[in-house]
This record gives structure tokens, C-alpha cells and sequence, in this order.
């Protein structure tokens, strides 16, 4: 007989003591009795008198009780301890039941009628195993994606691990076989004959059948410990035949922004020929014809569209459709659909505070993403609401006494005075910008080492107000920006050349001009070119919320309309995909105002799961893995049922006695 | 397995008994005029409250004979038997007195129980009613609540005009303390010199027993009459389980567990206690009648008139 409850030993011995001293103190304890008045309590003293001849008799009784008790209560710490008998048996086995659960486990092909998918088939092979263990058998379900989840506990019992089988669906991600190995080898240490069944296509890369170690001296640090685990496989999936978008990204011009290029790769993954069309829409819209794919086995086909002109719609979807030709279809649908998306633009306001610069007003008109208005500083004094309502206001040798309000992004040339959005520490003349901070999204693409100035002033950063140096004369800054709330402003320490201007600046004779004011304009809207807005599934992903200071969550909407919650730390959204398609992340402020939100689309992206060839022999670390043999035909019984029958049993019989008055 | 532990406070007192505001009302006034009628039935040969006695004197029912002596009322002789015998004779007639009834009621804190009514509101309506019977009969009833002492007294009075005294009484006089039968029937002994029918009406729950108390009232020529009222739920009390046992008069507190057995066991002793009272009156011939609350006092009243006890 065995032990297996889920109690230490130690603990238990800790809760008899203390329950048996409960005990006996309960009836060592006076007891409060119920007050009667009597009228003639002499009777009663009569009637004891004779009745307390058998006081020894009484206490023996009563010691009945208490032995009864003890016993009840020693017979439910026991069933606690969960005795089996035939647990012991030494071919008893621990078995880890790694369920592949990954994207390529979608494949129809899980019987020859393409009916089926494999995790069907993989789940009913499952159940068949645990249908198979002997008495004394223990097993843990985990199930394999990107993740390895353990979906119970060691458990005997068939029929729950069954319904846990039944429960487990495939995912849009790749498999983590490395972790899941792991995780399983940690639930199966110390425990006697642990054995590892991966039911799987083996649809694995190399890399990750690699990193296992069956001897634990000389393994590498990444490679999984399996040494004394008894590792079997069990193959599902028999086609191979896969044609699949393995890559789909989009960007925009970074000179024209109207218009925007696709990529798509598509791989054919089968050993016969393969012909598709290709769609690709945006929105619900075809952007072009469909185009025939021809690709030959094992082919790669690169397909770039470009100048496709920008629409109100931003969600791209490229998508391979069967033929009706040999070659023309395959059993795995997940790939031949990805998603992308172009990043949001939205038409900025911009109020130019100027005396007809036009060296300002021409870089401005490269821009065709805004709606410019013009006044004079004259104008603006007089009215300072012309601000209201404008998404940038840019003011030109001329410091307003009060800033706009936000949300108005602000860009300053020249800034003086106390009024200055930044502190002005001095002047230097004939300034030299010496470095510039180029991970700032205003410096992107510009090169500024030999610009030429009269004059600049000098500006004070203070990083605790969220200000930063874009760009210094030695140490001086002369182009400083911070974020204000949600707005950002840009202050250049020195003025643009205009008619009646002493300083003069050789800046908007250059090519770095017009982008200099793209970036700004960009970094105002919080449009970043290099920002991804497509990811492949199954991987964790640090994702920029533009704008958002002291969130610590953001809701994830998936494509199946589901909403989870995901951590926020310094701005960065944690981004893990487990379904192709559109995301959508909102971060909220405590008062539940949106901060911001960003689209984001989710791809299998995995030539190793796209490649959905199974392997019926799986090599794990240059070991071959063999089928798993039946199980030992071992019996257990497990006694606790029939103890708390026992403890009832005994419950009734103390409580009848002490009803009849037996033990009283 | 029972513990004897120090006298505990006594519990505190239902106070149904202390509340008799209704015990005397219309109907029960009915019920005593029923119980006259039936009683001059019953007794259909009595009159007035005619009560003879063994003394010989100026009544109306003749006697016996004696011889004349000088200095005898001439009318007394007896004529016809002079003309017969040729001696003096003379007639003597029973002399009639009225009777003093007493009716003694235990208020002592254990007539206080009884469900649904207490024992002392039983015994007060039996008592009220036996007045009114004897009131109506012209006798001379007195009232005496006793419990440790005598605790007031209605002095003796007759004519059934008075019952609402009586009824006033009852209602109003003190109640409560131990039950001390010896003392208050030697006090009682004390103070009324002219004998008469003394009736007991407790439930003799007496520590120091029953026996001297009615001794007294033998040894002092009353003629006593034993009415032992108690409650059913006394005799065999529907207790279970683990209880302490407060002595109502006493305080004293007995912890208990109760069993079957030993409620049959006090059952027996209860119905022990109750025949040697029984028995006592008997050996000594006194009319005794023991009744529970729940028979209708009227029903009672009936019986001790059929018995004959109470009104000869």
C-alpha cells in the first residue's frame, strides 16, 4: 500500500496531533448544559443516588465515545493520505502526455478522407494511451503550442483525463518543443519510470530537436535535461502537400505617403508542383487581379506590388485560393491567408504663426498629408483661439506669452524669452551641430553636421519634465523636444532665414529640411515609419503605444472578438498572438479615457509550420524515438472511499449510541 | 453522571403564576354556581349550614335521654316515657353548630410551575371553589396561603355574597418562597383555636417531609383534608440530553444527563412519593384527593363532593 495524497507527511502528523487533542479537550471540557427548573429536586437526588452505583460503568461509556470519535477522526486524516494498494507496483508508470497543439496540427489530414484534422487524430491516440494505463499508471496532459500548458495533475483516472483531451483545440502558433520537453521533465523529476509520449506531426525545426541532452553531464545550458526519462512518439498527419504565404509585409513610401508596396513570399512545401491564385485585397476591396502562382516543388515565389495607391482602408489580406488542377489545393488552410496593415494617417491641422517664411511655407507644401492655415504673430496676439482646434501649431521667430493648449503639438523656431517652451541658458554664435540624437524620430534619415548658422540659442533640458537634446553644439542643446501630456513640441534654437531677419541659417537650402519637417510632423501624429504593425504568432512581442505614460495594462481584442488584458511597461504593450488575424490594443488611463490604440495583424509566418510534412520517426537529440509500448497490466485500488465509508459508518453508530444513551 | 454543586441563584421566576387577574371571571363564576346546584343535589337531605355536632344542647334533632337532675328545664321531660316507666327522663337534642372551614393553599415557588397552568392557579380555583360551596352552605370559611409561613389570612365568613372577597384575596396576596408545611401548620394551630375541616391544598413538595405538617392538624383536632395538586410534565417530564437541574425553591443545581431509564426511574419515584402520601392519609383516615393540572377543577370539585368528604 502507498501513500499518494496530496499532504507531506510532516503536515499530516501535525494535523492528527492537533486534531486528536481538539478531541479529547472537547471532552475534557465542562460541558454548558441547559438550566431546567425542577420543583422538587430531592427526587431527582433519589433517583441519582441510586444511578451514580454505576458511575464507573458511566465513565467507561463515555471513554466509548471518546475512543469512537478518535477513531473517526483518525480514519479521515487517513483517507487524506489518499492509501492505494498496488501503487507500488515497480512497473507503475509517470507518463508526461505532450499533446502537439501547434498550427500545423490544423492540417486536414488526419484520416485519408481529409475529414479529420490531425489534432483530432492526435486526441483520439491520446485517449487511447490513457485508455491503456495499468492501475498503478499516472499521467499529466500538457498541451504543446507556443507555450507548454499543463492541463492537469498526475492523475489515474481515465475518464477526467479524457475530458481534458477532448477540451484541448489547436492554435495559430508554432510549436516550443524545447519548453514543453522541459516542462515536462520537471514535473517527472524524482518521480519512478516517468516516460514522455509526444503525440505530434513532428513538424519541429532542427534546431529545437537538437537542444536535448540524455545525459545530464557535459549537456549545454539551453539544452533540455532528459536523462533517465524514457521519451516515445507517436506520429499523426500523412500529407505533405502545402502551399503557403510564409511572408506578407507592407510599408509606405517614405517620400510619398499616398501611395504604399506589398510583399508576399509564397513557398510551395509539397514534392509535386502546386498552382494557386493569388488575391490581394484592401479592405473588402481587390487591390489588383488575381495573379496565377505556378511553383514548382519546394519553390520559393517572392511577389512585390507596388505604388498601390493609399485608401481609407488600412487592412491588407493576401490570400492563395485553390484551383481546380492536380496541385491545386492542400490540406492546410491557415497559411493561405495573411494579414497586414498600413499604418493610420490622418490629415493634420497645422496654424503657422509667421511673417510670409517662405522658406517654411515651400517645405510644407511637400507634405500633402496636411491642412495648413497662416497668420501673422500680429494676428495670433490678438487672437490666440485660432489655435483651438489645430492638431500643430508652428511658430516662426515669435514666442507666444501663453502656449496653446494641448492637444495642439507645438514646433518653435527662435523661441525667446521666459515664455520659451524650453529654458534659454544662452547664445552661441556660429553654432556647429556636433551630434545629433538619431534615434529620435525627428532626426531619422537627416543628416545635420554641416548645417550653418549665425546665431542659436542655447536651451536647458530637463529629462524629470520629460525633455530631451535632439541635437548639440558640443554640449549645448540647440534642438530640444519633450512630451507634454499627449502633445510633443520641438523647439529649434534658431530662426529660419526670412526677409528682415539678421540670423540666417543655411537649413532650408538642404535636402534635410523638408524631412526634418516630415519626421516632426510624423512624430506629432504619432505615425512612426519603422513601426511594425505585423507579427507572426506564438511569439512574445514588445509593442510602442505612442503616447501612453503610467498604464500598466492594455486590452487585447483578437480576431475571434475576444478580449484579454496584457501588461504595459514604459509604453511598450506586450503582444503575444495564439490566432491569425487583426488585433486591436487599447490602453485606457485610470478614469477610462483612451490613451491610445493601435491596430496590429497576426501571421503564422512559419516555413517550419507552413512545412507540414510528418515525420512518422522523430530523431530527439540524435536519438530516435520509438512508439510507446502497452502498459503494464497493474491493479490499485484505492482504499479512501471505502474508509470514509467506514468513518460514516462509525459516525452513525457514535450518534445512535449517543442518542440511546448508550455512551452517555 | 450527576454533580451536586453549590445552591445557584434561583432562575428567574416565570411570573405567569404572579398574573391572576383572570383566573376568577364570569365563567368561572358560572362554573361555581353550577357546582352549588349539583352539590344541593347531591346533598339533597342538607339544609341550612346545619352541622351537628357531639355536643349535646338546644337543637332540634333529638339525641338521647337522661336522667332528670335537679335543676333541669322542666320543658325537657320527657312525658311519655314517665307515663311508661315511671321515671324522670329527660330529652336531650344534638346541639347544632356552623362549621369552620380552612382552606390552607401552598404558594410556595413550586406551585409557580405547570403548563399550561400553573399548579398555584389550580389550587386557588379548587380552593376558591370549595369556599364558595361551603359560603353557600353558611359555613365559616377562612383562606390561608402558606408557603414558609402563613402569609395573610381571610378571616372566616359566610354567605355566598362574600366569594368576591375571596376572589380579591387570592388575586392579591403574596406568593412564593419554600415549602415549609410543619412550621406553618403549628403556626396555624397556633392561631385558630376553633377546629374545624382543614384543607390542604399543596403539592407537598416538602424536603422535610409531608408527615409532621398534617400531624400538627391531627394532633390539634382539625380534621385534615389532603388535596395534592401537581403537573403532569412533573411526573414525567419529556426532558433528553444533558441538562442542569435547578431546584426552583432551593436554587440547588444537579447536573444530569438524562436518559430513558432515568426518566423512568424518577417517574417511579415521583408516583413513590405520591402513594406514601396517599398512603399516610389513609392509615390515619383522612380524605385525600390527588389530581393533575390538566382535569378541570370543577371536574375535581365534583369527585370530592361524590366522595363525601368534604360536605357531610
Amino acid at each position: 500500500m502507498r501513500l499518494l495524497g496530496p499532504i507531506p507527511f510532516g503536515i499530516w502528523i501535525w494535523c492528527a496531533v492537533g486534531a486528536s487533542a481538539l478531541v479529547v479537550g472537547a471532552y475534557i471540557i465542562k460541558m454548558r448544559r441547559r438550566r431546567f427548573e425542577v420543583p422538587f429536586s430531592q427526587l431527582w437526588k433519589r433517583v441519582l443516588e441510586q444511578k451514580d452505583a454505576n458511575s464507573l460503568w458511566k465513565q467507561l461509556k463515555r471513554l466509548i465515545s471518546l475512543l469512537l470519535i478518535l477513531m473517526i477522526v483518525g480514519l479521515l486524516l487517513f483517507a487524506a493520505l489518499d492509501p492505494t494498494l498496488g501503487a507500488v507496483d515497480r512497473k507503475a508508470r509517470s507518463v508526461v502526455i505532450l499533446l502537439d497543439s501547434s498550427a500545423s496540427m490544423k492540417a486536414l489530414d488526419g484520416d485519408d478522407a481529409g475529414k479529420h484534422t490531425r489534432m483530432d487524430i492526435a486526441k483520439q491516440k491520446a485517449k487511447r494511451l490513457i485508455d491503456g494505463m495499468g492501475g498503478g499508471d499516472v499521467a499529466m496532459v500538457m498541451r504543446v503550442d507556443g507555450q507548454a500548458t499543463p492541463m492537469s495533475r498526475f492523475s489515474s483516472d481515465g475518464p477526467v483525463l479524457d475530458k481534458i483531451v477532448d477540451g484541448i483545440s489547436a492554435s495559430d502558433t508554432p510549436a516550443d518543443l524545447p519548453r514543453a520537453l522541459g516542462a515536462a521533465a520537471d514535473a517527472l523529476r524524482d518521480r519512478k519510470n516517468p516516460l514522455i509520449v509526444l503525440v505530434s506531426d513532428g513538424a519541429f525545426p532542427e534546431q529545437q530537436l537538437g537542444q536535448v541532452a540524455w545525459d545530464a553531464a557535459g549537456k549545454s545550458l539551453s539544452a533540455v535535461d532528459l536523462s533517465g526519462i524514457d521519451v516515445r512518439y507517436i506520429p499523426v498527419g500523412h500529407r505533405s502537400d502545402n502551399v503557403g504565404i510564409v511572408a506578407f509585409n507592407v510599408r509606405r513610401y517614405i517620400a510619398n505617403k499616398a501611395a504604399y508596396e506589398v510583399f508576399i513570399e509564397i513557398q510551395n512545401f509539397g514534392t509535386e508542383p502546386a498552382h494557386r491564385d493569388l488575391y490581394l485585397y484592401n479592405g473588402a476591396n481587390p487591390v489588383h487581379e488575381p495573379q496565377r502562382i505556378d511553383l514548382a516543388p519546394g519553390q520559393k515565389v517572392r511577389q512585390i506590388y507596388d505604388k498601390l495607391p493609399i485608401s481609407e482602408e488600412n487592412q491588407l489580406r493576401a490570400a492563395l485560393k485553390p484551383l481546380n488542377t492536380a496541385g491545386g489545393s492542400d490540406p492546410f488552410a491557415l497559411d493561405d491567408t495573411a494579414y497586414a496593415l498600413l499604418p493610420a494617417r490622418k490629415k493634420q491641422k497645422v496654424l503657422m504663426v509667421t511673417e510670409d517664411n517662405l522658406f517654411l511655407e515651400g517645405a510644407l507644401l511637400v507634405y500633402d498629408n496636411i491642412d495648413p492655415l497662416k497668420v501673422s504673430p500680429a494676428e495670433y496676439a490678438a487672437k490666440p483661439s485660432l489655435a483651438d482646434g489645430m492638431d500643430v501649431v508652428i511658430f516662426d521667430d515669435y514666442t507666444p506669452d501663453a502656449l496653446p493648449p494641448p492637444p495642439a503639438s507645438l514646433l518653435f523656431f527662435h523661441p525667446t524669452g521666459p515664455n520659451s517652451p524650453f529654458k534659454v541658458t544662452g547664445e552661441l554664435a556660429a553654432p556647429r551641430i556636433t551630434e545629433v540624437d538619431e534615434g529620435h524620430p525627428v532626426m531619422r534619415w537627416v543628416a545635420m553636421s554641416d548645417v550653418y548658422m549665425d546665431k542659436s540659442n542655447t536651451f536647458a533640458i530637463d529629462p524629470k519634465l520629460g525633455e530631451s537634446a535632439v541635437a548639440f553644439s558640443v554640449r549645448d542643446a540647440i534642438i530640444a523636444a519633450k512630451r507634454d501630456g499627449h502633445r510633443k513640441i520641438l523647439a529649434f534654437g534658431f530662426s529660419l532665414p526670412s526677409a528682415g531677419r539678421e540670423s540666417a541659417t543655411d537649413l532650408p537650402m538642404r535636402v534635410a529640411f523638408p524631412m526634418l519637417l516630415v519626421n516632426t510632423l510624423d512624430w506629432f501624429a504619432g505615425d512612426q515609419a519603422d513601426l511594425l504593425t505585423t507579427y507572426a504568432t506564438g511569439k512574445r512581442e514588445r509593442v510602442p503605444l505612442d503616447g501612453v505614460v503610467g498604464a500598466t495594462e492594455a486590452d487585447v481584442r483578437g480576431p475571434d472578438g475576444s478580449t484579454t488584458k496584457t501588461p504595459v511597461l514604459d509604453g511598450l504593450a506586450t503582444f503575444y498572438g495564439t490566432h491569425v488575424g487583426y488585433y486591436d490594443l487599447t490602453a485606457k488611463a485610470a478614469d477610462g479615457t483612451m490613451m491610445s490604440q493601435i491596430q496590429l495583424a497576426a501571421n503564422l509566418a512559419s516555413p517550419t509550420e507552413s512545412d507540414i510534412a510528418p515525420s512518422t520517426k522523430l530523431t530527439l537529440g540524435g536519438r530516435e524515438l520509438k512508439a510507446p509500448e502497452a502498459f503494464a497490466i497493474t491493479h490499485s485500488r484505492k482504499l479512501w472511499i471505502y474508509i470514509l465509508l467506514l468513518a460514516g459508518a462509525l459516525i452513525v453508530t457514535e450518534w445512535v449510541t449517543y442518542h440511546r444513551r448508550v455512551t452517555v | 453522571m450527576a454533580a451536586v454543586s453549590k445552591p445557584a441563584a434561583p432562575s428567574k421566576r416565570d411570573n405567569r403564576a404572579a398574573d391572576r387577574t383572570g383566573l376568577f371571571d364570569e365563567r368561572f363564576l358560572k362554573t361555581l354556581e353550577h357546582l352549588h346546584m349539583v352539590s344541593r343535589k347531591v346533598f339533597s337531605g342538607a339544609l341550612r349550614a346545619e352541622r351537628r355536632t357531639r355536643k349535646v344542647g338546644s337543637g332540634i334533632e333529638f339525641a338521647d335521654h337522661r336522667t332528670y337532675a335537679r335543676g333541669d328545664d322542666f320543658r325537657y321531660i320527657d312525658w311519655n316515657l314517665y307515663g311508661r316507666l315511671d321515671k324522670l327522663l329527660l330529652r336531650l337534642f344534638e346541639e347544632e353548630e356552623d362549621l369552620h372551614i380552612y382552606i390552607l393553599i401552598d404558594v410556595s415557588d413550586s406551585m409557580a410551575i405547570g403548563q399550561p397552568l400553573p399548579k398555584l392557579h389550580y389550587a386557588m380555583q379548587v380552593g376558591a371553589a370549595l369556599t364558595y360551596v361551603g359560603l353557600a352552605n353558611l359555613d365559616r370559611v377562612a383562606i390561608i396561603p402558606f408557603s414558609d409561613r402563613l402569609i395573610g389570612r381571610l378571616p372566616p365568613s359566610r354567605g355566598k355574597n362574600r366569594i368576591f372577597r375571596v376572589f380579591d384575596f387570592l388575586q392579591k396576596c403574596d406568593i412564593g418562597g419554600k415549602t415549609q408545611l410543619a412550621e406553618c401548620m403549628k403556626d396555624f394551630v397556633t392561631q385558630n383555636k376553633r377546629r374545624g375541616l382543614a384543607v390542604v391544598i399543596s403539592d407537598f413538595y416538602d424536603p422535610e417531609g409531608f408527615e409532621q405538617g398534617i400531624n400538627t392538624l391531627r394532633y390539634h383536632k382539625f380534621e385534615p383534608f389532603v388535596l395534592q395538586v401537581y403537573d403532569q410534565r412533573e411526573a414525567a417530564p419529556k426532558l433528553h440530553g444533558d441538562l442542569a437541574l435547578v431546584d426552583c425553591e432551593t436554587g440547588d443545581t444537579r447536573e444530569v444527563t438524562v436518559s430513558r431509564s432515568l426518566l423512568e426511574a424518577y417517574e417511579r419515584e415521583h408516583e413513590k412519593y405520591c402513594k406514601e402520601l396517599e398512603d399516610y392519609c389513609t392509615k390515619y383516615a383522612m380524605p385525600f384527593f390527588r389530581t393533575h393540572t390538566a382535569i378541570p377543577f370543577d371536574e375535581l370539585v365534583l369527585k370530592i363532593f361524590r366522595s363525601g368528604g368534604f360536605l357531610r
